[in-house]
């Protein structure tokens, strides 16, 4: 119902400040739009973060403007035609959910070139990219499984779907490199991509299972994280460091830097070689690091955690890797073979140690 | 085991102590005949109001305070349509509810997804000590024994004072609690205002207490929640306390469930709660006599005495 009222006042405050942009010539104009409220951490604050990449690696080069709070909908198809008509080069898309009206759009504007994040279906004009948070995730299971004292995991988790279950599997398995006494790992499924009231429940109901670290998976808020500070328990989380969501007991993150791909992009534009392909960008590239470790790591967890990330940047090591075993008992993947990107993100399987079934 | 459903009981008192504000709240101004829609918005702009100025000051009794006085405000703004130019109370509490939607969003906006430590719970001498029952009814926040209270004392006042029966009186027959002598229009001000308090008490509490945090969207419903939940009880506060409570454990028993490995699907414990009120209100409704006793008459109807 918000959206009601912010529909004609985005119209007005869009029409007003970049009036000007008709008759610039020589800068690339980029926008960055974000589905929600820009917070501190979390997905629209990395989304809008790859602004000062931007901003730093292109001077004024180019003119990046950022708009918020523009969910999937009509105000979404509305928003990307006004960005259009004052003149954006390039559309940064960062919902889901703006893919379709951004296909739309990218059929009806050839001299526009899209970028979206998280989708699926490209153009020649239109390219999509996601990050490999599976990376840091197992790096941060290493983490938790050097800190747990119960040998008990826990995971608040969005939605099972193939991406959140790599990222999951990753953390079990890097948790299991290093601790082979660890027991099952509790999952709590939100079945929501914003719900800080019960994200919050789920920490006080996964510690009643006699859980010590928290994954906050993708909960769209840092609720999980600040109860588990508040509840003494150790937080793993994705997307940015919640350091400031829990002073004592931030144990890791995996920091997403949305940037890194915008700034390849962006150069791809200015040299006329812009491809409608899809990136999968990761540790390697940059797009994708642990950060906010915990001062209660030894200092030789850490140099391992690290040096298992360097590993990672040359390309020679791969947490999918088998043998892994299938939670249901049978081979997820035969040893020596490695997933490739297409198997990653089709991912429909839990692995052995992660006590919670998928239902079909 | 144990935990897991000391777990459940004793979060289901937080989990519904919001809805239950905001439910008594609204049952009030029911009961005199007023339809108030706007629950929605004052809770989610109690709430961002009370986390900007907790968050701000670390105060959390003058958090509560200013939010009392900012509920009270946008309320005036329904009475004025509602009660001093007739307007419809379903367009008026719906526009109500929609601009504290949107003032929640500007109030929060330099707030966005930030959080902040819950105030300690109540710790009662050896009260908060016994085992099972310590945990479950002992060791809550002073909030959710305040709202519970606040249910008591409504089912008192409407059945056991004079007050209450002149209040239920207004929303019965307007015109004959006019014609005896009692000032409509005042009464309903006050209900109103009273509601108004009550669910910005909720939202103040959902956004320090409950999930001390802010970002858009945090009220999530609940507020219509309350709503379903003043007729899932049939206007009696004590059924609505009841109702709250089943409500907020059977949140919690997702989430619990979930946690110990036990395999349901995760779709049929998340939509249990919304089934259970389908259920329990096609239950009542059978009964139209319960409904027809309980429900104001006027509810939804404007009155102009008559000079």
């Amino acid at each position: 119902m918000y959206q009601i009222i912010r529909a004609p006042l985005l119209g007005a405050v869009l029409s007003m400040s970049w009036s000007g942009a008709l008759f610039a010539q020589e800068p690339l104009d980029v926008a960055i739009m974000a589905p929600n409220a820009i917070g501190d951490v979390g997905w629209d604050h990395e989304v809008v973060r790859g602004k000062e990449v931007l901003e730093e690696r292109f001077g004024d080069k180019i003119n990046v403007t950022v708009v918020d709070s523009v969910g999937e909908g009509p105000n979404a198809a509305r928003a990307m035609n006004r960005l259009v008509a004052n003149g954006t080069d390039l559309l940064i898309l960062g919902s889901f959910g703006h893919m379709s009206d951004g296909l739309a759009l990218a059929k009806r504007s050839p001299d526009l070139k899209v970028l979206h994040i998280g989708g699926y279906k490209n153009l020649p004009n239109f390219a999509t990219f996601t990050t490999r948070h599976y990376q840091t995730s197992y790096l941060c299971g290493m983490a938790a499984g050097y800190a747990t004292k119960n040998q008990r995991l826990g995971v608040v988790a969005a939605f099972p779907l193939p991406e959140v279950l790599g990222i999951l599997n990753a953390y079990v398995l890097g948790a299991q490199s290093v601790n082979p006494d660890l027991k099952p790992v509790k999952v709590v499924w939100l079945n929501a991509w914003y719900d800080p009231a019960r994200a919050r429940s789920s920490v006080g109901s996964l510690i009643s299972q006699g859980v010590d670290v928290v994954y906050s998976l993708f909960p769209g808020s840092p609720s999980a994280v600040a109860a588990a500070e508040e509840k003494g328990v150790y937080a793993v989380t994705t997307l940015s460091d919640n350091t400031t969501h829990a002073p004592t007991k931030h144990l890791c993150a995996g920091q997403a830097n949305f940037g890194v791909v915008y700034a390849d992009v962006v150069q791809s534009v200015i040299d006329g070689t812009f491809e409608g392909k899809d990136t999968f960008a990761g540790v390697a590239e940059g797009a994708m690091e642990v950060a906010g470790l915990s001062k209660d790591l030894t200092d030789e967890q850490r140099a391992a955690i690290l040096s298992k990330q360097d590993a990672m940047r040359e390309g020679s090591f791969d947490p999918f890797t088998g043998p892994v075993m299938n939670n249901d008992g049978s081979e997820a993947i035969a040893s020596g073979k490695t997933l490739d990107t297409s198997e990653i993100k089709s991912m429909d399987f839990l692995v052995q140690g992660i006590d919670s079934q998928l239902q079909n | 085991m144990t935990d897991t459903i000391i777990f459940v009981l004793a979060g289901a008192f937080a989990t519904a102590t919001p809805l239950l504000l905001a439910a008594i709240g609204e049952v009030v101004v029911e009961k005199t005949g007023v339809m108030n829609l706007s629950v929605e918005g004052m809770m989610a702009f109690a709430a961002a109001m009370a986390f900007a100025v907790t968050y701000q000051t670390g105060n959390i009794v003058l958090g509560f305070g200013l939010v009392v006085g900012a509920s009270v405000a946008l309320s005036l703004i329904f009475s004025i349509l509602v009660l001093g130019f007739s307007a419809n109370q379903i367009i008026s509490g719906l526009a109500v509810g929609i601009l504290g939607l949107g003032l929640s969003g500007l109030a929060g906006r330099n707030f966005e997804n930030l959080t902040m430590m819950a105030p300690a719970n109540l710790l009662l001498p050896v009260l908060s000590d016994l085992p099972v029952v310590g945990p479950i009814l002992f060791r809550q926040n002073v909030v959710t024994y305040f709202a519970f209270a606040a249910a008591f004392l409504t089912w008192w006042f409407f059945a056991r004072t004079r007050h209450g029966r002149i209040t239920k009186v207004v929303g019965e027959e307007p015109a004959v609690a006019h014609n005896l002598g009692f000032a409509v229009i005042r009464i309903r001000l006050f209900a109103i205002i009273f509601g108004a308090v009550m669910s910005g008490l909720g939202g103040a509490y959902a956004s320090t207490i409950l999930t001390p945090g802010w970002s858009d969207g945090l009220i999530a419903g609940r507020g219509w929640i309350a709503f379903a939940l003043v007729v899932f009880g049939t206007w009696r506060p004590l059924r609505i306390a009841f109702g709250a409570y089943l409500f907020g454990a059977l949140l919690l028993g997702d989430l619990a469930v979930q946690a110990t490995g036990f395999s349901v699907p995760p779709q049929i414990m998340t939509s249990l709660p919304y089934i259970m009120t389908i259920v329990v209100l096609a239950a009542v409704s059978r009964n139209a006599l319960l409904i027809r006793l309980n429900a104001p008459v006027s509810l939804g109807q404007n009155f102009r005495p008559s000079k």
